[in-house]
C-alpha cells in the first residue's frame, strides 16, 4: 500500500507538470502563433497585441479547459465510485444532455443571455434531474444493464426536449446559436465564463472528494459499506448534487462535452491500484489534461473553420467506450449483475 | 473478553420486520453472546438473510435490538459499525484493488477521513491477514482469486474490524469443502476468542459440527434455540426442512446424515 501511494504521487507530480505544459502551448497555440517566450511575456506583462491576446482570450480559455476538465474527470470518476462501474459516465446518463436541454430553454425563450447566472442554473437543475431520477432508478444494486439503460432514456429524452426547443424557438438566430453551442466549445470564452462556472466547480470537487473513502468501501457493495458506517443516502445525494453542480456549470458555459468523465479515470485507474478513493485526483487531473489537448488539437489542426472540442471528445470517446466494453464483454455477459 | 460471558452481547427482542409490506420476520427473540458460535438455519426464504441485515441495523425493524443493552437505533453509525462486523452473501468485490487495501477496508470505521492507516488498524489487517492465511496475497488483485481464497480475504475483512459482533451471511456458500471446513473453522475460533458470532448455514452436518448454538427459523419466526443435538432432532428436521434425516454419532460428534425429501 506504501508503494502505491509513493507512485500515486510520482503520477500526480506528473499530471500536474504535463498540465503546465499543456496550459504554455494552450497560450502560444491559435490564429496568431506565438512563441513560449512571447506567450510568457504577454501574459506576465499583457502589453501590446501578445498581450491582449495571451490575456484576455487564450488564459481565460486554457484555464476554462482545465476547470471543465477537471470537473468532469473527477465527475466520472465519482460516479464510477458510487456505482461500481468504470462505464459510468455523466453523458452516458443524460447529464450534459439534460442540462443542455434546459439551458438552451433559457436562451430560446429570452429568459436569459448567455453570460447570465441562469443558465448555469437551469443547467445544474437539468443535471439533477437526470443524475437524481437516474441513481433512483438504479437502486440498491445498481446492476450495469438498469444503469446504463435509464441513462440512455434519460439521454434521449433530454435530446428530445432540446429538439423540441429548438423547433419552437421563436428567433432562428437564437437556434443557430444554441445548436453551435451544443456542440462544446471553449472558443471566445471570457474571464466572466469562468467567474460564472468557478464557484459551482469549486463546490462540486468539495461535494465529490468529500465522499472518497465511502467509494473505497462500496467496493464490497452497499450492505457492507453501510455496515462499515457509510450513509448510503447521504452518500448518493452529495455525488448526485456533486456531479450536477460540476456538468450542469460546464455546460452552461463551454456546450456539451462528453466522455472526458469516462477516459480520464480509466488511463489512470490502474496506477493507482483500482483504488476508487485513490483515482478522483489523477483522475481529475487526467480530465484537465485531456480537455486541453483536445482543446489545443482544435486550434492546431488545419481547417476552414475551428472544429467544436465536444466534437473531438466525442470522436475520440466513443470508441473509447466502445473498446471498454469490448474489452469486459466477457464480464458483462457472464456476471449476474 | 471474559467479562461479558454471561450478558448478551447482542438480543433482539420480538423483533419484526416488513418489506414492502410483507412480515418477513415475525416476532423474533434471540440473544447472541460472547464466545458462542450461532448458527442460524432454515429452508430458502425463512427470513433468515432479512433477519440478520436487521441485526446488523441496515433494516428498520419493529421490536427492540440492543446492542450490550443500548437500543441499536440510537448509535452512531460509526459506533454500530465498531460493534458489528457484518459479511453479506456472495463475497462482492467490484474493483480489482488489493487483498491488503481489501481488508484495510475493515478498518473504515476505525478512521477519519484524513487519517492514514494508524499503528493498531495496520496490527489489525496484519492480524486478520495472518488468521486466514490470506498473507501470501496480499499484494495480488481480489478478482484475481478463486472462490474460496475470495471467501478468505472477505472473512479476513471482517475480522480486522475487530467488533465484538460478526455476522457473516452463508459465509460458505458456493466453497468446495475444504474451503467449508477452512472458514467454518475460522468463524469458531474467532467465537472462541471471544466473539459474538452469528453464521447463516444451510449444510446441517456444517452447523451441527461447529456451532455452540443454532437457532432454526421458519416461515419468519424462530421455532426452535438451543444446542445443536437439542435442535437437530429428526423430527424438527422432517418438519422444517422437509427431509428425512438419521442422526449418526461420529468421531466429532451427533452429525444428521440427509436421506431423501419428504
Amino acid at each position: 500500500m506504501d508503494m502505491a501511494r509513493r507512485s500515486g504521487w510520482r503520477l500526480e507530480t506528473a499530471l500536474i507538470v504535463l498540465i503546465l505544459v499543456l496550459a504554455v502551448l494552450s497560450l502560444m497555440v491559435g490564429p496568431a502563433g506565438l512563441s513560449p517566450k512571447a506567450a510568457l511575456a504577454g501574459l506576465i506583462d499583457g502589453a501590446g497585441p501578445a498581450g491582449i491576446i495571451v490575456r484576455e482570450i487564450r488564459l481565460p480559455r486554457t484555464l476554462l479547459a482545465l476547470l471543465i476538465g477537471a470537473t468532469l474527470g473527477l465527475s466520472g470518476a465519482a460516479l464510477q465510485g458510487l456505482l461500481r462501474n468504470p462505464l459510468a459516465e455523466p453523458a452516458l446518463f443524460g447529464a450534459p444532455q439534460a442540462a443542455a436541454a434546459a439551458a438552451s430553454f433559457m436562451i430560446a425563450f429570452s429568459f436569459a443571455s448567455a453570460t447570465s447566472l441562469m443558465v448555469p442554473l437551469a443547467g445544474i437543475a437539468g443535471a439533477l434531474v437526470s443524475i437524481g431520477g437516474l441513481v433512483a432508478i438504479a437502486g440498491r444494486r445498481a446492476t450495469l444493464t438498469v444503469t446504463l439503460l435509464a441513462g440512455l432514456a434519460f439521454a434521449s429524452f433530454a435530446g428530445a426536449m432540446t429538439a423540441l426547443i429548438l423547433n419552437l424557438a421563436p428567433n432562428p438566430y437564437a437556434a443557430l446559436e444554441i445548436a453551435f453551442w451544443l456542440l462544446g466549445s471553449l472558443e471566445d470564452r471570457s474571464t466572466d465564463h469562468l467567474l460564472i462556472a468557478a464557484p459551482f466547480c469549486l463546490v462540486s470537487w468539495i461535494l465529490l472528494a468529500a465522499n472518497a473513502r465511502a467509494f473505497r468501501a462500496l467496493t464490497l457493495g452497499e450492505d457492507a459499506a453501510a455496515s462499515l458506517g457509510v450513509d448510503l443516502g447521504r452518500v448518493r445525494l452529495m455525488v448526485v448534487v456533486g456531479v450536477a453542480l460540476g456538468v450542469g456549470a460546464a455546460v452552461a458555459v463551454a456546450g456539451s462535452i462528453g466522455f472526458v468523465g469516462l477516459v480520464a479515470p480509466h488511463l489512470v485507474r490502474r496506477a493507482v491500484g483500482s483504488d476508487p478513493a485513490r483515482v478522483l485526483l489523477p483522475g481529475a487531473l487526467a480530465g484537465a489534461a485531456l480537455l486541453m489537448v483536445a482543446d489545443i488539437a482544435v486550434r492546431a489542426l488545419p481547417a476552414a473553420d475551428e472544429l467544436r472540442v465536444g466534437v473531438v471528445t466525442a470522436l475520440i470517446g466513443v470508441p473509447f467506450f466502445l473498446a471498454m466494453i469490448f474489452s469486459e464483454r466477457r464480464l458483462l455477459e457472464g456476471a449476474p449483475s | 473478553m471474559n467479562a461479558g460471558a454471561a450478558a448478551p452481547a447482542l438480543s433482539a427482542a420480538d423483533v419484526s420486520v416488513r418489506l414492502t409490506g410483507a412480515l418477513i420476520v415475525d416476532r423474533a427473540t434471540l440473544e447472541l453472546k460472547a464466545g458462542e458460535l450461532t448458527a442460524l438455519i432454515g429452508p430458502n426464504g425463512a427470513g433468515k438473510t432479512t433477519l440478520m441485515r436487521a441485526l446488523a441495523g441496515l433494516l428498520p425493524a419493529e421490536g427492540r435490538i440492543a446492542l450490550n443493552g443500548r437500543t441499536l437505533a440510537a448509535l452512531s453509525a460509526g459506533e454500530r459499525a465498531r460493534n458489528i462486523a457484518y459479511l453479506p452473501q456472495g463475497n462482492v468485490f467490484h474493483w480489482p484493488m488489493s487483498v491488503a487495501a481489501v481488508v484495510a477496508l475493515g478498518r473504515h470505521p476505525h478512521a477519519d477521513a484524513f487519517s492514514p492507516l494508524s499503528d493498531a488498524d495496520r496490527t489489525a489487517v496484519g492480524r486478520a491477514l495472518a488468521a486466514t492465511a490470506v498473507e501470501p496475497w496480499a499484494a495480488r488483485a481480489v478478482t484475481t482469486l478463486s472462490g474460496g481464497e475470495r471467501a478468505r480475504v472477505a472473512l479476513a475483512r471482517a475480522l480486522a474490524t475487530q467488533a465484538p459482533i460478526l455476522l457473516a451471511d452463508e459465509p460458505t456458500m458456493s466453497l468446495d469443502p475444504r474451503h467449508q471446513l477452512v472458514v467454518m473453522d475460522l468463524l469458531a475460533r474467532a467465537a472462541h476468542d471471544g466473539g459474538a458470532v452469528l453464521a447463516i448455514v444451510h449444510d446441517l452436518a456444517l452447523a451441527a459440527r461447529f456451532a455452540d448454538r443454532v437457532v432454526m427459523m421458519e416461515r419468519g419466526r424462530l421455532v426452535a434455540d438451543g444446542a445443536p443435538r437439542e435442535v437437530l432432532t429428526p423430527q424438527r428436521i422432517a418438519a422444517v426442512f422437509g427431509v428425512d434425516a438419521v442422526i449418526t454419532d461420529s468421531a466429532v460428534g451427533p452429525i444428521p446424515i440427509l436421506r431423501r425429501p419428504l
